[in-house]
């Protein structure tokens, strides 16, 4: 086994010292909380100082900041579990009560169970989720393509009808804010399709000057997108990477606490 | 008058679902063939691509789901054509989780069948999905093999001849990503402000005005908004190469082309409804401030 330092630091930081913070926390609320925020901050910032100092411990191709990024890959992964295992235990108590809409969960359940047992079998065949050796679909990729993508892609046609319909009652000019948002949003919509060349198909003498109005209308929907839009989205962006920065910050000092999700007489 | 706008205001809305089902599905059914203007965004995101050798490693990553399909599914089958028309050699992978893979594959499948030539693994590689979009990318900074040890099939990237002169994302020229949500926000700020490759984004319609922040900053080098985008997109690459001009001309298969007669008729549709709904709002307001409480 190659010990280098950053794979015993990495031990060190990120399985000895939360073991030890386990074991210990047994008969120590307070400790139990402690350990969490050490951890936390070793793994903030570590990152953060392999930009400014490039030493291969820390940046190179097995320093530390490289291997957490493969670390964060394979944690994101049980994210995933985390979720199925959150779907299984809430659809199971609702069915077990029989609570209102208990049939939706059942659904639900009998449908990741089915597409996930299909998933297992294909990585356990060897065969995967895509075409079997003779060219015909997976269980797995039978149920994505013919059930799973056309429940997808009709739950979210059924925005075009919500959106007519609020556009008819409830775009309007009730005050110069509101009015302003009407002639930019109508302006962009306008905009974005041959709308004049469409409503003048009929009469072919007015397709020149549909033409032309069509391109002024794209062009002055460009620049509401470039302009007015690019600036406030810019301002938008800006402040938000300043507040994720600043919570980062306050994550990795301790400050922020809330994700430890402590209970009683564990508050450090 | 009053009437019928107090009727207006009271209108039942499946009336209204009715107007937009017959409105969408007619175009499609009977396509208009409305013409297509193209924008700077899609221009400078065509150019870029057109700029590139013959050879050169490009990224496609698909980052939706069937929920965007006609507005997505278009830019990315228009982009490998594109690609394989140039000879480029093409690394796709998918990052978004509700489907990704699945349109990933689907969409090779449409387009690799229009070039009999083609050899997987020599001219384009599926490296599949992996989790954690963010993560992924700052590890293909270091090494693809490590985000990506095998392909979708289980074949380790050594045994792909594709990706022997490809140890990480400095080697790829471009990473074109077909977007729906933030993972096409972290193919800006990961792969291209910390690796410096060019990043082409064809989001959809809804999510398209963020990225004109990062457009008019460099930092996007080309971008297809929505439906319209992809269209646009279309329409440069058969005017580029005639071959396909036929294939978009004849195919029955959805374009983003097809598409906009649609959409140009929905937006008429809402902006009517939106002018009707207004006149009939200042009405009826102006009358009930004249009538005695």
């Amino acid at each position: 086994m190659n010990l280098d330092f950053s794979r015993v630091a990495l031990m060190v930081f990120f399985f000895v010292i939360p073991v030890i913070g386990i074991v210990l926390g047994q008969n120590s609320p307070a400790l139990r909380g402690r350990i969490p925020l050490v951890v936390a901050f070793i793994a903030g910032i570590i990152p953060i100082i392999a930009l400014y100092v490039p030493k291969s411990f820390l940046s190179g191709p097995e320093g530390m900041s490289t291997r957490l990024d493969q670390w964060l890959i394979i944690v994101a992964g049980f994210a995933l579990l985390l979720g199925v295992v959150n779907v299984l235990q809430n659809s199971s108590r609702k069915i077990a009560r029989k609570d209102s809409g208990w049939i939706y969960s059942a659904v639900l359940l009998t449908g990741l169970l089915l597409t996930g047992s299909f998933g297992i079998w294909g990585a356990i065949s060897g065969h995967g989720i895509g075409f079997m050796p003779d060219g015909s679909s997976t269980p797995f990729k039978w149920v994505e393509d013919r059930i799973f993508q056309p429940l997808q892609s009709t739950i979210f046609s059924l925005l075009a009808f919500f959106m007519a319909s609020a556009a008819f009652r409830a775009f309007r000019a009730r005050n110069t804010e509101a009015t302003i948002l009407l002639v930019a949003a109508g302006l962009v919509m306008a905009g974005r399709v041959p709308l004049l060349e469409f409503l003048a198909a009929p009469f072919p003498p007015l397709q020149p000057a549909a033409a032309a109005g069509s391109r002024f209308l794209g062009g002055l929907t460009e620049w509401i997108m470039d302009n007015p839009n690019g600036a406030a989205q810019s301002g938008i962006i800006i402040g938000a990477a300043l507040g994720a920065a600043s919570m980062a910050m306050r994550i990795i000092l301790g400050i922020e606490r809330g994700y430890l999700g402590l209970g009683a007489g564990e508050q450090t | 008058m009053n009437r019928f706008f107090e009727w207006l205001l009271n209108l039942d809305r499946r009336w209204i679902y009715l107007l937009v089902a017959v409105s969408l599905i007619t175009p499609i059914v009977v396509p208009i063939g409305l013409p297509v203007s193209t924008t700077a965004s899609t221009r400078r995101a065509f150019e870029v691509i057109e700029a590139l050798q013959p050879g050169d490693v490009v990224w496609l990553s698909f980052d939706y789901g069937p929920s965007s399909t006609p507005e997505n599914d278009p830019m990315a089958d228009a982009f490998l054509r594109q690609c394989f028309l140039k000879k480029l050699r093409v690394i796709v992978t998918a990052l978004y989780p509700l489907g990704g893979l699945g349109l990933a594959n689907n969409s090779l499948a449409r387009v690799t069948a229009e070039f009999p030539g083609l050899r997987y693994g020599e001219d384009y590689v599926n490296l599949g999905y992996k989790d954690g979009a963010a993560a992924v990318m700052r590890s293909l900074g270091e090494s693809i093999s490590k985000a990506f040890p095998a392909d979708q099939s289980g074949r380790p990237l050594a045994d792909l001849p594709m990706m022997r002169g490809v140890q990480n994302i400095h080697q790829v020229k471009l990473v074109f990503t077909a977007a729906t949500n933030l993972i096409g926000e972290y193919w800006i700020t990961q792969a291209h402000a910390q690796f410096g490759t060019p990043v082409v984004i064809g989001p959809t319609a809804v999510s398209a005005p963020k990225y004109y922040a990062y457009l008019n900053a460099g930092q996007l080098a080309g971008m297809l908004g929505g439906m319209k985008g992809a269209a646009e997109y279309e329409k440069l690459l058969r005017e580029k190469y005639p071959q396909l001009d036929q294939y978009y001309a004849q195919t029955r298969r959805f374009t983003a082309t097809k598409g906009m007669d649609g959409q140009t008729v929905l937006h008429t549709i809402i902006l009517i409804f939106i002018v009707l709904g207004n006149v009939a709002y200042l009405r009826t307001r102006g009358r009930r401030r004249r009538e005695p409480a």
